[in-house]
């Protein structure tokens, strides 16, 4: 009696051991990288899906994306059933997934999707970009500059300026290089200005092609500021910014749309002594929205050609400084010697890693861009109906260096100066007077 | 914390045990008299354990998890006897469940390898019954339930940096993300061992326990959420001191 229970015992134990109370694992979809969409809602899940899992700011962003997911989904199975005689419009498209995307907080999230050939009824077209800002500039960059140039040439000791300013603003930087007369006689505060972050991509396009017509006039601004090595740090003397007669300098990246950090070290890095941390950033680790990996120290090394000594150095910036020009800016402000100057920047500051040959990214960090980037950049093309969709979006989420959030909000300045276009249109630049006044003054 | 403490005490618990077992083999009058008169135990138990996290990572194939990572346990444990060949244990345990991910990733000329160690410590409290035969040496099997609470992550590996574009080393205590993180563990336990009297009132004792949880370590805060779960098991050794 006594064995028979111990057996029936030890049975119990063996059967409650294999029963299963765990939840099944997901159906594996694919991944939304790569992913063929033949119809309007398998476009939809795809690109849901990609967010789902890819989004880096989803701790936090207050979009709830599973009631968008329920949301939307019927709309584009809808359009699927949708008979021959009544196609889905353009605009139905478009309003489908710019509702799909609003009020997502990630400033660089731009998606570029198509229904291409192989939907039923396809052929539409939709661009959403859902980064809002609380403020904005009536005027365009190009007319800012314009006007900012005219108020620069009042205040630039005469002869100096050297400017360059492409006809084509998505080629070579513009860039601006002036000296302006500092509190004493024979002091001297160094302004340089660049429209985006791709200083070193143009160096190197010269290297290769030294005879380009405007080879000279392109790398002059950047050679009077840093040097002939301008790609590698501040030559010392060869440059003004290490001219003992320069007592103060102004970085200015107002309209900067940003670029590569290549440039990070040789152009700002190098305005330090010493490495400066600007901030820290993390990937994805998993399928799961919170997965994250660990923080990662994002230092910025200053390179062996850099400022020889420490001078005021003062940051002009504001809502239209995008990316890496909002790095430069808290690379600066982090900086001893280091001023902002300016209004709150646009806040698209997440790192990414885009373009045909990095789009592999997503697949190594799970994180950031993803879908057909040939698309995004070149449009349909009717013998390339695999992908029919582009996200562009942050591969790494990014704090500042006291892991302050920054995306969608910006960088705060230490002195808040707004862009006032009335004063511009009179010819004066009330933010670069407040920097002049900075330097001279000290405060 | 686990470690410090736990190691030493599993390697002078073990050499107790050893130095134990002849004394019980050979004095089989004294052991006549174990456990059947008495009715409550308490003790200490240390070990290892083995836990297998287990996460199914969908598309993403280069993400691996090992199979097994290696952790410590200790623990304090009650039992009551109504019958000789039936007990009833509880207890607390401190338990390590541990898992490392490796995330390989290769392109053409780029080759990328980041990855995470976790340590994890928990506590789980067991509610058991043991069924236990034989005289000199005891032979039991047992199985119940477990509750526990996720104390303490710890995370160390290599992940990327992007302004500086290279691998970045980091060692640090993991920061629980209340929004995902269940600390809360149910489960069920199971597993056998051996055990034999020595001075009359001391049982010991070694086993292979399973520790199979039922909740996901994440809420249910997504809806595509793909469950992670844990399974330990450990190898303990323990004292017991009938009352």
């Amino acid at each position: 009696m006594r064995k028979d229970a111990f057996f029936y015992g030890l049975l119990l134990l063996v059967t409650l051991s294999n029963v299963s109370c765990r939840k099944e694992p997901l159906e594996n979809r694919g991944n939304p990288n790569n992913l063929i969409c033949k119809t309007y809602l398998s476009q939809f899940e795809a690109i849901w899906s990609g967010m789902d899992q890819g989004y880096v700011f989803w701790d936090r962003d207050t979009v709830d994306w599973d009631a968008r997911y329920e949301e939307y989904r019927p709309i584009f199975a809808a359009f699927d059933a949708r008979p021959a005689n009544k196609p889905v419009t353009q605009i139905e498209y478009m309003e489908a997934y710019t509702g799909l995307f609003a009020g997502l907080l990630d400033h660089h999230l731009t998606g570029r999707f198509y229904a291409a050939k192989g939907i039923p009824h396809g052929q539409c077209e939709a661009f959403v970009s859902p980064g809002t800002n609380d403020y904005y500039h009536s005027v365009s960059n190009s007319e800012a500059l314009r006007l900012q140039l005219k108020a620069l040439r009042k205040r630039a000791v005469p002869g100096t300026l050297v400017e360059y300013s492409p006809s084509n603003e998505y080629g070579n930087p513009g860039s601006y290089f002036c000296l302006i007369p500092g509190a004493n006689d024979g002091e001297l505060i160094a302004y340089f200005r660049f429209t985006n972050f791709y200083m070193v991509q143009m160096h190197q396009k010269y290297q290769w092609y030294p005879n380009s017509p405007d080879s000279q006039k392109a790398q002059a601004p950047a050679r009077a500021f840093y040097g002939p090595l301008y790609h590698e740090g501040i030559t010392t003397e060869a440059g003004y910014a290490n001219n003992d007669s320069v007592v103060g300098i102004i970085i200015d990246v107002r309209g900067n749309g940003g670029g590569s950090v290549e440039d990070l070290e040789p152009l700002i890095g190098s305005l330090s002594q010493s490495p400066t941390l600007v901030g820290y950033t993390r990937v994805k680790e998993g399928y799961g929205r919170l997965d994250y990996s660990a923080w990662s120290e994002s230092i910025v090394k200053c390179p062996s050609l850099h400022l020889n000594k420490q001078k005021p150095i003062v940051v002009l910036a504001d809502v239209t400084s995008v990316s890496c020009a909002e790095l430069a800016t808290m690379l600066i402000k982090a900086l001893p010697n280091g001023t902002f100057i300016g209004e709150r920047t646009y806040g698209a500051i997440g790192g990414l890693y885009s373009g045909g040959a990095t789009n592999i990214y997503h697949d190594l960090f799970y994180s950031g861009c993803f879908g057909d980037y040939q698309y995004f950049e070149d449009g349909p093309d009717p013998y390339h109906d695999n992908f029919t969709y582009y996200v562009y979006t942050s591969t790494f989420h990014m704090v500042d260096n006291t892991y302050g959030d920054v995306e969608g909000v910006g960088v705060q300045p230490d002195i808040e100066i707004r862009f006032n276009l009335s004063r511009l249109d009179e010819g004066t630049d009330n933010q670069l007077d407040r920097a002049i006044r900075f330097i001279r003054v000290g405060h | 914390m686990i470690n410090r403490l736990t190691i030493p005490i599993v390697r002078g618990l073990l050499l107790v045990w050893l130095a134990a077992m002849p004394a019980v083999l050979s004095a089989q009058e004294e052991v006549q008299a174990e456990p059947r008169t008495r009715h409550f135990s308490f003790g200490i138990t240390a070990g290892m354990d083995r836990n297998y996290h287990s996460v199914d990572m969908v598309y993403m194939s280069d993400m691996k998890f090992d199979k097994f990572r290696t952790g410590t346990v200790f623990g304090l444990r009650l039992g009551y006897a109504p019958l000789k060949w039936l007990s009833i244990n509880t207890g607390a345990v401190l338990i390590q469940k541990n898992y490392h991910m490796d995330h390989v990733f290769e392109y053409y000329y780029l080759r990328y390898s980041l990855n995470t160690t976790s340590t994890n410590d928990y506590v789980n409290i067991p509610l058991e019954l043991k069924l236990s035969v034989g005289k000199t040496v005891r032979l039991h099997a047992f199985g119940g339930v477990f509750g526990g609470y996720w104390l303490k992550g710890h995370r160390k590996g290599v992940t990327y940096s992007f302004s500086n574009e290279r691998y970045y080393s980091f060692d640090e205590d993991y920061e629980f993300n209340d929004k995902r993180d269940n600390r809360i563990e149910k489960g069920f336990t199971w597993g056998a061992g051996l055990s034999g009297m020595i001075l009359g009132k001391i049982e010991v004792g070694a086993e292979i326990r399973w520790y199979y949880s039922i909740t996901d370590i994440q809420k249910p805060y997504m809806t595509n959420l793909n469950p992670r779960y844990n399974t330990a098991v450990a190898f303990q050794a323990g004292l017991s001191y009938w009352l």
